[in-house]
């Protein structure tokens, strides 16, 4: 098992920098999520730590080691492709028994390794198949197997859910996250479904365009977010997010009014929709659309500072398209950002209108 | 819709089937129109080879094993357009084979023979065959036939295993390694490919003869293969175009080197595209006839071109029931070779070529 670090890690391809500058470290046994956008350099993170890329800067740290330079094959590093990657032309067995070829390990204990793996991610009875007659979620425990046969320090998987089905989606997320538990090898996983990273991770590093705009907790980033950004990429449905002025502790958004503690200037307000209800008083609204989503319902309601989703709980809707309503919610659940630097102001909350 | 429209359905079902086979007609009306000529001119040459004799210019077997063949295969095809199901078409097909055979054993069997193929077994063949008409001065001095297709094997062989090897390499490296002027490597190969080889010879006999590879058959190996690389580079680079990185990179992070991950796991994977070229370039090798005629002059290095060549020059007035013969025994080989490798040339298109 080891401790992963970056230190001032820089990516270029061409005079592209797509990691202009990573620092991060990630602990011994600890099971992280890399989520970020399609084409951030969450993937070429991740080729770095596997040996596939050579950092163009920086040093990366196995251990306290610098491995900048050390070759792939020499890292230990087990490697989970988004493709999963299985070589097409040979047997589950000959694939999960690669990794062991190179080590010299004996026949007899080779293949009591990848009998053991098999039994681990259950694909005992696929040995003697062919990756082209597996069915999507077979061949992603097969990249598990072949990646843990070798027993590596760290695991890195690269979008390993994103080609399953959603209910096959949901069990792998369960298994994955019980395999870690059962072996304690240091994970990285990397996606850009956020319910993926925040089921999943003990930790998420949030990044945006090469750079990384938040690490902590899926609550911390959930509840916290330290940017519009964050804010905006986590969470389903959507946090609504509605820009306004604020002066002497009043936001003015479009025709409403409400007040604001704790900052002033060009402000962004967040506020996530199951944090929203609706109530005697407070923004004075319109239902434009229902959406039942099975145990919640997700409204539209049109208000004097824009359109706002309300997610309410419960399976059959109390309000009709078309009624009017108020939208209330408790001032410790919002969220305030500055407009111009897209960041969160600590300890400022809006409060709705009576 | 009002009532009639199902009388009307019926008639435009009628109509729709009635275009169908009228164009399936068509289609194997044309099939058979253009394999005709392609098929013809073998079938003369193996009936020639099998039933022609010393001095005589027959051609009433021909006639009459085209009078059976050709029926014979219009049939074929009549029963693969009629037939309605699998055992209709079985029993029609093996009709039709069965009646042929009778037709062709007693219309033509009795005039086949192997005399022709003297040449196998009678180095000296052209004399024995002059002397028949009575015409014995001045034949020219054949090697021995299997010392022609020995080295034809050796030329067209040792030229596949170079093409096959360089070409793979090279296109490996231009598929996965980007370099300064990688793109106008890529066009130029083409280009090489396009010149005509005759406007080359007269240099690449000069450079032969400077470098003493003249009258050589390695000589003849390395220009063959100089042609021939560009094309096999471009065929392999786009199979390995189409071989996914990730499977390298999954083989790098389990402990393959580079070179063991080339082997074991990208190989493989363009293992068709290997025996595409592998398959022309043998073939290509085997068929040579310029190069070898114009570098290779004893007669202990002929090739079977250059054999086929002197035949027809030395015997074919006087008999050229040999010639189709020799023609038959040299045609053999790049027939075996297609059949057996036909599965994987098939799938050359499908590989897909990629710029
Ligand atoms: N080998 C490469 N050469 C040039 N650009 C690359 C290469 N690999 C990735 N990139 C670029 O780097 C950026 C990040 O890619 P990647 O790490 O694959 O993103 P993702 O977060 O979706 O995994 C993208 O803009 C991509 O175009
Ligand atoms: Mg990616």
């Amino acid at each position: 098992m080891a401790k992963i670090e970056f230190r001032h890690v820089v990516k270029r391809f061409g005079a592209v920098d797509v990691i202009p500058d990573m620092n991060l470290v990630i602990d011994d046994g600890e099971f992280v999520a890399l989520l970020g956008p399609s084409g951030c350099g969450k993937s070429t993170s991740l080729f770095m730590l596997a040996g596939i890329y050579l950092p163009s800067g920086g040093e990366l740290l196995f251990d306290g080691r610098v491995v900048n330079e050390v070759e792939a094959r020499d890292r230990n590093v087990g490697i989970v492709f988004q493709s999963y990657a299985l070589y097409p032309h040979m047997s589950v067995r000959d694939n999960i028994l690669f990794p062991l070829r190179f080590k010299k390990t004996p026949r007899d204990e080779a293949l009591a390794r990848v009998k053991a793996v098999a039994e681990l991610v259950r694909v005992e009875e696929l040995l003697d198949r062919r990756p082209g007659e597996l069915s999507g979620g077979q061949q992603q425990r097969v990249a598990l197997a072949r990646a843990l046969v070798k027993e590596p320090e760290l695991l890195l998987l690269d979008e390993p859910l994103s080609n399953l089905d959603a209910s096959l989606r949901l069990s792998m997320r369960t298994e994955i996250k019980s395999l870690h538990a059962q072996l304690g090898v240091t994970t990285l996983l990397v996606t850009h479904d956020q319910i993926e990273a925040t089921t999943m991770a003990d930790r998420i590093i949030c990044m945006r365009a090469g750079r990384i705009e938040q690490v902590g907790t899926p609550d911390d980033l959930y509840l916290r977010p330290s940017s519009l950004f964050v804010a905006g990429f986590i969470g389903s449905p959507p946090i609504n997010l509605i820009a306004g002025d604020a002066e002497g502790g009043m936001v003015a958004v479009n025709g409403a009014r409400f007040p604001v503690e704790g900052a002033s200037g060009r402000l962004t307000v967040g506020l996530r929709p199951e944090h929203l209800r609706f109530a005697d008083t407070g923004f004075p609204g319109r239902i434009a659309q229902i959406e039942p989503m099975g145990r919640e319902i997700l409204y539209v309601v049109e208000t004097g500072m824009g359109a706002v989703r309300v997610l309410e709980q419960g399976s059959s809707a109390g309000h009709s398209t078309g009624e009017e309503v108020k939208v209330s919610f408790l001032p410790e659940n919002s969220l305030v950002f500055e407009t111009e630097r897209q960041k969160l102001i600590a300890g400022a909350h809006v409060r709705a209108p009576d | 819709m009002v009532a009639p429209a199902t009388a009307d359905w019926d008639a435009l079902a009628a109509r729709a089937r009635l275009v169908r086979r009228s164009k399936a007609a068509v289609l194997y009306a044309f099939l058979i129109a253009v394999s005709l000529p392609i098929i013809l001119p073998y079938f003369w040459l193996v009936t020639i080879a099998f039933s022609a004799r010393t001095g005589v210019a027959e051609t009433a077997v021909l006639w009459r094993s085209m009078g059976v063949v050709v029926p014979a295969v219009i049939a074929f095809w009549l029963t693969a357009a009629l037939a309605q199901s699998r055992r209709q078409l079985w029993t029609g097909i093996t009709a039709v084979a069965v009646i042929a055979s009778l037709a062709f054993a007693l219309l033509v069997g009795p005039d086949l023979h192997l005399g022709n193929f003297i040449f196998l077994w009678e180095p000296d063949f052209a004399s024995v065959v002059r002397s028949r008409v009575g015409e014995v001065r001045g034949a020219v001095q054949f090697p021995n036939v299997w010392h022609a297709f020995a080295n034809s094997i050796l030329i067209a062989g040792a030229q596949t295993a170079i093409v096959v090897t360089v070409a793979s390499l090279a296109a490996y490296y231009l598929s996965r390694f980007h370099f300064p002027g990688r793109s106008a490597m890529l066009r130029s190969l083409l280009v090489l490919h396009a010149f005509p080889v005759l406007t080359l010879i007269v240099p690449m006999f000069l450079m032969l003869y400077w470098i003493g590879l003249l009258d050589t058959l390695f000589g003849v190996i390395l220009v063959l293969v100089a042609f021939e690389l560009p094309f096999a580079i471009f065929i392999m680079k786009g199979f390995f175009d189409a071989v996914p990185w990730d499977i390298e990179m999954s083989a790098l992070t389990d402990g393959a080197s580079r070179r063991q991950a080339f082997v074991s796991v990208v190989l493989p994977q363009v293992r068709n595209g290997i025996l595409a070229i592998a398959v022309f370039t043998f073939i290509r090798g085997w068929e040579e006839y310029i190069f070898v005629f114009t570098f290779l002059i004893r007669n202990s290095n002929w090739t079977m071109s250059l054999y086929m060549y002197w035949v027809r020059d030395d015997v074919m007035g006087v008999d050229y029931g040999v010639v189709s013969a020799v023609g038959v025994f040299y045609l053999v080989p790049s027939l075996i070779l297609y059949m057996a490798a036909q599965r994987y040339l098939m799938q050359m298109s499908i590989g897909g070529v990629k710029g």
